[in-house]
């Protein structure tokens, strides 16, 4: 018998990948400052959504203080480029990610000694306040007034000379450039060895376990990789919003990329990058609507979750398989179960 | 098959398990000899789960001692014994219900491989080889399974989920296995064909099995040692005649 082609998807990600890169090339062609910065946000919310569902959608835990990964990645990135603003934009970047795994790694050796379900999801809540506090009352980082004077250092690109990178188009495709890496790096890390054994983890751990997988130490170092991600997401924001505030280290932060997650779907590599550009393209469009915004936002969440159990793309699969005539799997992983046992 | 072994593969010496005031396993000593299939049989709520719980390091043993090859495993977490050479099953099978059948061996297979050292870089590997497919073919062939490679674990038949459990822990190539339960729930005719599985497996691969099991003419079939747990201490141990012929056995087990 014929060995199964494993790797069948990979066309239709690399054409996915390919539509996505293309699109927003092509932002600056045609939006104004305030949608070019808010396309350089949503990549950045991208690399963010990606890093938490490595955790979610991936391994199966629970993590509700998504935000301290993010905000020590924003505070590091942000406190180089202010204190050395002839230094270098990648030393800054780099630091931040390495913040975000390095606290990830502490919390995680913490929080998981225990469980990966409902005591984990809370203990990273309160480190998470607990940073927020830290940086909220600390004159280090600016206490609620935020950190400001973030400068955007020249770069030098190969064949192109310096680059100035307080043209907002430059900073864009700066950021476009290094979301892209990360997306293709967390997208190795969900489909490599490593992966499975983590979605092998969430379905059935004792099996796992007896199959000779350090479980513990698996769900540590995916911990850690996800906050390396969302330290690179916050270390990017730095720059680009030249300003940061406590707030994104605030619990509501945290939800955010649990909703882009929930929007988009977990049980997909896409889901998260389908999420966000969804959710912002909903608050970008009702933002004239005072009040009215948090209510089409909602109602659409409650949409999509209660007709769409697999989020968007969750739902898109679906559609296609209904098209093709295939039968439709349920194997959609919930969210909030704890190791993703299907409630 | 002539070859005479001294030493036990597994051994379990004075064995306690407490859970809180509850003593569940009290003195429980055996020894699987390589190449044999060894029994543990006794009525429900005997200890059967809790001493495979033990040996396969699921559970730490509250006294006692387990050695796995001269080598004692009291202490080793269950995933270091099995990348020691010790297979498991569960009573009820556990597979990957997400993923195909061929993705469920694929993941035993890099996991044996992923145990080696210095793998690091092969974690990040996206495709897999075809030395790892051919062989996940040919274990899958020998369990009767070849030909469902594409299902789904989850909607498999309950006697196709234990043949892919056992399937997966083969995979792993290890010297001891420990098998809680492998006919229950199954149908006759599964079983029928689960014994012959089992007993090809210890002859041809000369493993040393440990099982429980409810079914008698199993037992008396696979076992070349069985040893009898009620209320959590050995009443009995010896060959199948002897254990069938023991009064104690046939009064709180057997029941004729």
């Amino acid at each position: 018998m014929k060995p199964i082609d494993f790797n069948k998807n990979k066309g239709t990600d690399l054409l996915l990948g390919a539509l996505l890169l293309v699109a927003f090339l092509a932002v600056p062609l045609w939006a104004d400052k305030g949608l070019i910065f808010l396309a350089g946000v949503a990549l950045v919310h991208i690399v963010f959504a990606l890093s938490f569902n490595t955790i979610s959608g991936l391994s199966g835990m629970v993590s509700f203080g998504h935000a301290a990964y993010f905000a020590i990645g924003a505070y590091s990135s942000g406190l180089i480029l202010r204190n050395w603003p002839e230094g270098s934009i990648f030393i800054a970047i780099a630091a931040g990610g390495i913040a975000g795994g390095v606290l990830a790694a502490v919390i995680g050796m913490v929080a998981l000694r225990r469980s990966s379900g409902n005591y984990f999801a809370i203990l990273t809540l309160a480190f998470a306040e607990l940073l927020h506090i830290l940086i909220a009352k600390s004159s280090w980082f600016g206490r609620e007034d935020g950190l400001t004077g973030i400068q955007r250092p020249l770069i030098n690109v190969p064949g192109m000379g310096a680059v100035n990178l307080t043209d907002g188009n430059n900073m864009f495709y700066f950021i476009l450039a290094l979301s892209m890496l990360l997306l293709c790096g967390a997208w190795v890390i969900w489909h490599s060895q490593f992966g499975r054994q983590l979605a092998a983890i969430r379905q059935e751990p004792d099996r796992a376990a007896f199959l000779g997988v350090n479980i513990h130490q698996s769900r540590l170092i995916a911990f850690s990789l996800s906050g390396i991600g969302a330290g690179f997401a916050g270390a990017m924001y730095a720059p680009l919003a030249q300003l940061l505030t406590p707030e994104v280290a605030h619990w509501s932060f945290s939800a955010l990329p649990i909703l882009f997650c929930l929007l988009g779907g977990t049980a997909i590599f896409w889901g998260p990058v389908a999420g966000v550009l969804v959710f912002l393209g909903l608050e970008h469009s009702t933002r004239n609507i005072i009040g009215l915004s948090e209510v089409v936002i909602g109602t659409t969440l409650l949409f999509v979750v209660l007709v769409f159990p697999g989020g968007i793309a969750g739902g898109l699969v679906r559609l296609k398989q209904a098209w093709f005539k295939k039968p439709v799997q349920d194997e959609v992983p919930e969210f909030f179960t704890e190791n993703g046992v299907k409630s | 098959m002539t070859t005479v072994h001294s030493q036990p593969t597994l051994q379990a010496r004075g064995v306690f398990k407490n859970y809180g005031a509850i003593k569940v396993l009290k003195n429980v000593s055996l020894d699987v000899m390589p190449g044999t299939t060894h029994a543990v049989i006794g009525p429900n709520g005997a200890g059967k789960t809790t001493l495979f719980k033990v040996l396969s390091g699921e559970v730490f043993a509250s006294e006692g001692s387990v050695a796995f090859e001269d080598r004692d495993v009291s202490k080793v977490p269950g995933y270091a014994r099995v990348r020691s050479g010790i297979g498991r099953t569960f009573q009820v099978a556990r597979v990957f219900g997400e993923e195909s059948v061929m993705d469920n061996m694929a993941l035993a297979l890099e996991s044996r491989e992923a145990s080696k050292p210095g793998h690091l870089l092969g974690a990040l590997k996206v495709a897999r080889s075809s030395a790892v497919l051919d062989e996940c073919m040919e274990i899958l062939g020998q369990v009767g399974l070849a030909g469902r490679t594409r299902e789904q674990a989850g909607v498999l038949a309950y006697g196709e989920r234990k043949r892919l459990e056992l399937a997966m822990t083969l995979a792993l190539k290890p010297r001891m296995l420990l098998l809680d339960e492998p006919m229950a729930g199954m149908s006759p005719g599964d079983r029928i064909a689960a014994v012959e599985l089992l007993s090809r497996i210890s002859k041809e691969l000369s493993m040393s099995i440990l099982l429980t099991e409810h079914d008698m003419s199993v037992v008396f079939a696979l076992a070349d040692h069985v040893t009898v747990l009620n209320y959590g201490e050995v009443i009995a141990s010896g060959s199948p005649e002897e254990v069938k012929a023991s009064p104690l056995v046939r009064e709180v087990y057997l029941g004729h």
